[in-house]
């Protein structure tokens, strides 16, 4: 379970997250949804600790962040926005790499690494280094790292941003599959249709607060739309204003 | 398996597979060598076959004919009167002859006048000053033995003509051309302490932040200073390897020039070179420490590439001075890195006992200076933003 308490945090006085708090499932996907720039990549990397919030706390499992890094660390499996893979390393090294400076055994690794590469299937790819990867490979590879730990807690920061149909399904595929084993997926995205393909829960944010949070249901309900699409455009052009969003938040409050 | 040595050998793994990297640690150190080398020879070879001690000396003489005795008293000091061309000057100028002797245009009137005898030489070419500085020699003699005998045929003692006789003792060891032959490769081995683990630097810091792959790599639980201290660890072995195969170089090169003709008398022995490693390790650890504010301080590659561009010169400029002003070492320069360190390794150059409280003060005072500048680094690296790429 992820949660985010009253999340602030400014840069340089840019106020780029302004009081955002929401709770993330075991079991669940929750996706974060906002227009560029509304602040989901920034309250990613303050839950996920290479950023500290100015204020309010971050909760993984009931760990503070703040308090015990390290154990919520180890309790994350994240794949950022920018995948950042080493060209001259192979996809298996790049696996290997993260399992070891997780502390896991050789033996425990190879194990890890055959089931990645059978559930995001790498085997064509899992040799070669990863200069010329397309992009498809190198979001299995990041992610395959990401979760070489077998981390309760997955984080995904825009999953399918740039890959092909083919992949962006199998993508699902794998994300409702932990979804059934009980873990709790956290993604961002800026494509409605995609978060409304997959999440239990949804966080529309905008200009660094939440405008709207609630199930797909709950978001129709309130906004009285029936396409998540124009919930969206509804939650994040007019809603900002301080006016329509107590309204709207009440009615579908955790 | 500890964090530093996960990192340390991924680092080590991925940059032997860098050309780059290989090319700066493996090829750039061979450069020096080569280039001493080819200088040395080709001096030493001037030197030795064209008029060296022993050699007889060939000299193009205008109006040879106008002064018999002279040109007898050459011959008889092992000199070879060559015809010189008509325009004496030009051809020194043009480089057609080292030098040349102008006679008077008429034979000498009376036996008692001195005979006027002009050295044409050109100074910026070595051949000239050595060809010219022994005939310069013989010139000398011929006059002290003339005026001798002059004397003495007019019944005076010639003792009476040397009112100042002036002897040269050259105890100084840093005076000998062969010393400065020497003192021209520690530049080239602190140069290359600065630029040999450049490139891993480089890669595992500001090229880790400008893929992006840093900010993933932290998200795993170790801290920054636990992964710095891998990456550097790497680069410091990248370093000395780079240092290891210049100093086998540099070994080989002097092995197989002209020494006796350059005046590089004994070499500096296996013992002497030993003592690089206390030298020279701790520089190491001290040049990847810089190399790791430059990268702290630098938003992208391209631009801390600029600044370690240039970092090797400062102190090699220190060491290029002192080849040509010798400085004794004590221990206030020695603990001054880099330039303590180049005072050192001349002294090994030149095979000179080196003491080791010195090489002391210049280990202790560079760990000094390297830790500070660590704990400065690793601050830097904890900033937020140093993370995303920009």
């Amino acid at each position: 379970m992820i949660e985010a308490r009253e999340l602030y945090k400014s840069f340089s006085g840019v106020h780029a997250v302004q009081g955002v708090s929401f709770i993330a499932r075991d079991g669940e996907i929750t996706g974060i949804i906002g227009p560029n720039g509304a602040g989901k990549t920034t309250i990613l990397r303050m839950i996920y600790t290479v950023l500290a919030p100015d204020s309010g706390k971050t909760l993984v499992d009931g760990i503070d962040a703040e308090l015990d890094r390290r154990a919520v660390q180890r309790r994350l499996g994240v794949m950022p926005d920018v995948r950042g893979l080493y060209p001259r390393l192979t996809a298996r090294e790049h696996v290997r790499y993260f399992g070891e400076l997780h502390g896991l055994e050789a033996h425990e690794i190879e194990r890890r690494t055959a089931e990645l590469v059978d559930t995001l299937a790498m085997a064509d790819f899992i040799d070669r280094r990863a200069k010329g990867f397309s992009r498809g490979q190198q979001m299995k590879v990041a992610l395959a790292r990401a979760l070489v730990h077998n981390p309760h807690n997955v984080i995904l920061d825009e999953p399918t941003n740039g890959l092909d149909v083919g992949t962006s399904r199998s993508v699902r595929e794998l994300l409702r599959r932990f979804r059934r084993e009980g873990r709790c997926v956290l993604l961002s995205s800026h494509i409605m249709q995609e978060v409304a393909a997959l999440a239990d829960r949804i966080v529309i944010l905008s200009d660094g607060r939440v405008a709207l949070q609630g199930t797909p249901d709950e978001l129709r309900e309130s906004t009285g739309v029936d396409e998540l699409e124009d919930v969206f455009m509804a939650a994040t052009m007019a809603l900002p204003a301080d006016r329509a969003a107590p309204a709207a938040l009440g009615a579908v409050a955790d | 398996m500890s964090t530093i040595a996960i990192v340390f050998r991924k680092e080590m793994t991925d940059n032997l597979r860098d050309r780059r990297s290989i090319l700066v640690a493996m090829i750039y150190p061979l450069m020096g060598p080569l280039l001493l080398g080819l200088l040395f020879s080709f001096v030493g070879s001037m030197l030795k076959t064209e008029h060296g001690p022993g050699r007889p000396v060939e000299v193009a003489v205008v109006h040879a004919e106008n002064a018999p005795e002279f040109t007898r008293f050459l011959e008889a000091h092992g000199v070879v009167i060559r015809p010189a061309p008509d325009d004496p000057k030009a051809a020194v100028q043009r480089d057609e002859l080292p030098f040349a002797l102008v006679l008077p245009e008429r034979p000498a009137a009376a036996s008692a006048t001195p005979l006027e005898v002009t050295v044409v030489t050109d100074p910026a070419r070595l051949d000239s000053i050595v060809a010219s500085g022994q005939i310069l020699d013989i010139l000398r003699d011929y006059e002290r033995e003339t005026t001798a005998a002059r004397l003495r045929a007019k019944g005076l003692d010639p003792g009476v003509m040397t009112s100042l006789r002036v002897m040269h003792e050259n105890v100084g060891r840093a005076a000998n051309l062969g010393f400065m032959f020497l003192n021209m490769i520690p530049p080239f081995l602190m140069f290359t302490l600065f630029i040999g683990g450049v490139y891993l630097t480089l890669d595992a810091t500001s090229g880790e932040r400008e893929r992006g792959s840093f900010e993933p790599l932290m998200i795993n639980p170790v801290t920054r200073s636990q992964v710095l201290i891998g990456k550097l660890a790497a680069a410091v072995v990248f370093t000395l390897l780079a240092l290891a195969v210049q100093v086998v170089a540099f070994w080989i090169m002097l092995h197989s020039i002209p020494r006796e003709a350059l005046g590089i008398g004994t070499l500096p022995s296996v013992m002497h070179l030993s003592l690089l490693v206390p030298v020279c390790v701790p520089l190491a650890v001290f040049a990847v420490a810089t190399q790791l504010i430059i990268t702290a301080v630098t938003r992208s590659i391209k631009e801390a590439q600029t600044y370690l561009g240039l970092l090797p010169l400062v102190p090699g400029i220190a060491g290029m001075i002192l080849v040509f002003v010798p400085v004794k070492v004590h221990s206030f320069l020695a603990s001054i890195p880099t330039f303590g360190q180049t005072l050192l390794m001349g002294q090994m150059m030149r095979s000179e006992a080196v003491s080791w409280s010195l090489i002391g003060v210049s280990v202790l005072a560079t760990l000094a200076f390297t830790l500070a500048l660590l704990a400065l680094g690793f601050r830097l690296y904890e900033r937020e933003g140093i993370l995303f790429p920009s």
